[in-house]
């Protein structure tokens, strides 16, 4: 058979559409100039406004009496721990709720109910329960990462196409296969979103929890220097979280996407219309 | 010759939601197809004949009547009669290769009989070369021929297609109605098509029965004695092939006005 026809033009996979490494840095460096800028101009006291150079100093000083990477490691571990924990029960939770009605009816009011309460009005309870440190920190981060990766999930499920369902059952597939081929990679994109969004009110939960119940990690060394009016400490913290969030995400879950959904074409970079 | 399905008195009715009333889709239809024949069903929009073959898919189920496939009655959907439709369906996070391969791996076949089988559809259907793709970067009618492949390479009893050509265009559409005449009488296949074009629908069958307007009844069963292979650039020509086109055209016409009289 011959075959004229053009096939759909090639879509470039994510590795190559890749900026160049240099160039990402032209953001950051934009920002950084327009902070010094800012400074220079003397505006604000400088306890108020701290210049870069103060905050490189301060994070140099940090990097190399090893506070830093305490704070950071200490952090990282809660973070961590609690992402796992609670998709370890957000996951399965999602995918059993989706694919059954009796469990469906049953706990979708009380997610529903316990889902509008932030995870640090926890606080209190995780304080009585694990005592002050990181087992209460880790709690509401458990907490916060539970609810938004169970409702992209359940999402990603409502929104599965019954057509490749049937698709695939006219082709011999029972419901474990329907689950494993279909369920389970169409709902990949929303769960994706739903970590992306669970390990961000994490963080949130992460510094806010160390402020209050802790006595060391990243949260904790920010509310710290402001008590001493460390400014450029202040600073130093919050930009180790923002950079430990762009580490996670270039390391970890883009290449993930870009071997999955992006390259399934489910999601692209974005649409740039010419 | 091989009774392959047996529909018997097939009715279906629904309960319309917006309308909030029971509306009759099929209205005892009942339907034999031999081993190797291409059998069509046409008919107006909402005349039930994508209802008709989901039923057979197992997809929907019967209010009364049954569906018999080499003997056997349908309860649910099964790899004996494989679907294919207007959407394609392919599952986009496999390539074309596992796309087509699919169902011999629910089926446990070995993976080197697997691979086989595999390559000889995705030839059979012209999309050699196109074996790592994903479905995004195929065009429509490429989709289709893959969604095509999927299912023969399953080995099914009867091959069921929804309209599978409506979404292509027009000169695209032609080409796979063509590919499609060679493969199914190659492969020696039992296909039940539906679809409202009947030009399409005397081009590529052996059978054409058109479905009148709701509830769809059958009102005519037609023989088309066309010789093989098939191709558009003669049988448009063919006074044989203009005479099947219009009779069925006057016969679905007839009972949509026998209807409108009578409502």
């Amino acid at each position: 058979m011959s075959v004229v026809e053009v096939p759909a033009p090639e879509i470039k996979p994510p590795g190559v559409a890749r900026r160049l490494w240099l160039a990402e840095l032209v953001p950051f460096a934009v920002g950084i100039l327009a902070w010094q800028t800012l400074s220079l101009l003397n505006v604000w006291p400088r306890v108020l406004f701290p210049s870069p150079y103060e905050v490189a100093q301060a994070f140099a000083a940090d990097a190399t009496s090893g506070v830093l990477l305490v704070n950071l490691s200490v952090s990282l571990r809660s973070l961590v721990l609690g992402f796992l924990v609670g998709s370890a029960i957000a996951i399965p939770l999602g995918y059993l709720m989706g694919l059954n009605r009796a469990s469906r009816d049953f706990f979708d009011p009380l997610v529903n109910l316990l889902q509008a309460i932030p995870g640090l009005a926890w606080i209190p309870f995780a304080i009585l329960w694990f005592g002050l440190g990181q087992g209460a920190v880790t709690f509401i981060i458990v907490m916060s990462v539970f609810f938004p990766v169970l409702h992209n999930l359940l999402t990603g499920i409502r929104m599965v196409q019954p057509v490749l369902i049937e698709a695939v059952q006219t082709l011999g597939a029972g419901r474990a296969a329907v689950i494993a081929h279909v369920i389970f990679p169409a709902t990949l994109p929303n769960l994706m979103t739903g970590v992306r969004l669970g390990i961000a009110f994490g963080f949130r939960s992460l510094v806010g929890g160390e402020m209050i119940a802790s006595t060391d990690g990243l949260g904790y060394a920010i509310f710290n220097a402001q008590q001493y009016f460390q400014s450029a400490r202040i600073v130093v913290g919050m930009l180790a979280i923002g950079i430990t969030w762009l580490v996670m995400d270039r390391l970890i879950l883009r290449p993930i996407e870009q071997r999955t959904t992006m390259r399934w074409g489910l999601i692209r970079d974005g649409i740039d219309t010419k | 010759m091989t009774e392959i399905l047996v529909a018997k008195n097939v009715s279906k009715t629904y309960f319309d939601t917006v309308a909030k009333d029971d509306v009759v889709a099929l209205s005892g239809i009942s339907l034999s197809v031999q081993a190797h024949e291409f059998v069509s069903v046409i008919g107006p929009s909402g005349c039930g004949k994508s209802t008709f073959l989901r039923i057979v898919a197992g997809l929907d189920k019967p209010t009364s009547g049954e569906i018999f496939v080499s003997g056997k009655k349908v309860s649910g959907p099964g790899a004996d009669r494989g679907m294919v439709f207007q959407e394609y369906a392919l599952l986009p996070w496999k390539t074309t290769e596992a796309n087509v391969e699919f169902g011999l791996r629910l089926k446990r076949v070995p993976k080197e009989k697997r691979a086989v089988a595999t390559q000889r559809f995705i030839d059979l259907v012209g999309l050699r070369g196109f074996e790592k793709k994903y479905p995004h970067q195929l065009s429509g009618g490429m989709r289709q021929r893959a969604a095509v492949a999927r299912v023969l390479a399953n080995n099914p009893t009867v091959l069921l297609m929804d309209e599978p050509f409506a979404a292509v265009d027009a000169m695209t559409r032609q080409r796979l109605q063509e590919e499609l005449t060679v493969i199914t009488a190659s492969e020696r296949t039992t296909v039940l098509f539906i679809t409202h074009a009947i030009e399409e629908a005397v081009f590529l069958s052996d059978r054409v029965v058109a479905l009148s307007g709701r509830p769809g009844r059958i009102v005519a069963d037609m023989r088309i004695d066309l010789p093989r292979p098939r191709q558009w650039e003669e049988l448009v020509r063919d006074a044989r092939f203009i005479r099947y086109r219009d009779e069925l055209t006057q016969c679905i016409h007839a009972s949509a006005d026998a209807r409108e009289e009578h409502v």
